[in-house]
């Protein structure tokens, strides 16, 4: 309750002022918006133009053979693997290519990338970090 | 604000640490009527018991058909004498709730000139006067943790050397697991519990992009925030 004081029940003295200011409240004049991004562009002529790139397009496989569905049912038992960490994904994927390249004598420090270890994020469509892609 | 600041403001929520908690649940009304975040309450004193040694768990049961059943005498107040079912624990104040003992009788839902429902309501007894029931004799014993030769944690009454079993832990919501029906939207348990994860590492994304043969050479302009 921001900085009412300590005994009182309710909002005695004056608005909440520790509330968020959105689009539902103020003057009917009052536009904000709700974080809606937009999907064309509004030329000067106040006419909108809808650009297909802007619109997101959901592109779904078909789900022929696919079980899983949104819940799990309660008599399912609790599972036993462990969840994955780095060690564990490097390990798997990383470490037998590397071992593999040590014994036939061609292991090169300077050429990493050919196991998927990447100098840079740069130029990558989704970056690690900063981690530009919502999951 | 901030996107950091945002980012950075925890979710859980905090209660100072000489809150009052009483038999409601700190975040109800009832509660927040009580203690109202400013309002400083008279200090009431707890026994410390570590986590190790607390020995009453909650379905520690009254159930008459079953010979051996775990239940809970009271030793001191109103109701001394009696065994009952342990419905609820309060840590923070040592304190334990029986279903239908130690009970004073008071209104419930009143509104307008309607005096509403009389009904009992249980107040809680500390846990130094309440104490575990061997199974077999139905008397009060001593309860001490001690390790079985398996290595496992046990409660042993002092006095007859047996093992109370720990209740059978029941969801809230009553839903037993070994009798529940899937519905259409339930997955199965065979199909859960299949392993069809390969380790590799692209990203969910990247994989998707090549099982669609989705080619993306467009890169998103550089923006930054703080």
């Amino acid at each position: 309750m921001g900085v009412l004081s300590a005994l009182t029940r309710g909002l005695v003295r004056g608005a909440d002022r520790m509330a968020e200011w959105t689009s539902k409240r103020g003057p009917r004049t009052f536009y904000k918006s709700r974080g809606a991004r937009p999907t064309g562009v509004l030329t000067s002529s106040r006419k909108f133009i809808p650009v297909q790139a802007m619109i997101p397009e959901f592109v779904v496989p078909s789900l022929e053979g696919f079980n899983l569905k949104p819940y799990v049912s309660y008599k399912t038992p609790a599972g036993t693997e462990q969840p994955m960490t780095p060690e564990m994904l490097f390990n798997e994927v990383v470490a037998p290519q590397i071992e593999r390249d040590i014994e036939e004598g061609v292991f090169n420090e300077e050429n990493l990338e050919k196991y998927g270890l990447e100098k840079t994020q740069e130029g990558k469509l989704f970056k690690l970090h900063p981690k530009n892609f919502a999951r | 604000m901030r996107l950091t600041t945002l980012l950075s403001m925890a979710a859980k929520a905090a209660f100072p640490h000489d809150y009052r908690y009483g038999t409601s649940r700190p975040w109800t009304i009832a509660a927040q009527r009580l203690n109202p975040p400013g309002k400083k309450r008279r200090k009431v004193f707890v026994e410390p018991i570590a986590n190790e040694d607390w020995r009453v768990l909650r379905g520690d049961t009254n159930i008459p058909c079953k010979s051996n059943s775990n239940q809970v005498e009271i030793l001191s107040g109103k109701d001394k004498g009696k065994q009952g079912k342990v419905a609820q624990v309060i840590r923070r104040r040592n304190w334990v709730i029986l279903e239908g003992l130690n009970t004073h009788y008071r209104y419930i839902g009143r509104s307008g000139d309607y005096r509403g429902t009389y009904i009992a309501s249980e107040a809680p007894l500390l846990l130094k006067d309440v104490t575990l029931i061997d199974p077999t004799d139905r008397k009060p014993t001593d309860i001490e943790w001690r390790y079985t030769e398996e290595g496992e944690r046990v409660r042993v009454s002092v006095r007859t050397g047996r093992i109370i079993p720990k209740p059978v832990y029941q969801r809230k919501d009553g839903i037993i697991p070994q009798q529940w029906k899937d519905g259409p939207k339930d997955t199965s348990p065979e199909d859960t519990l299949q392993k069809t994860y390969t380790p590799s590492l692209k990203t969910l994304e990247e994989e998707v992009m090549e099982k669609m043969n989705i080619q993306e050479d467009r890169r998103p302009r550089k923006s930054y925030w703080y």
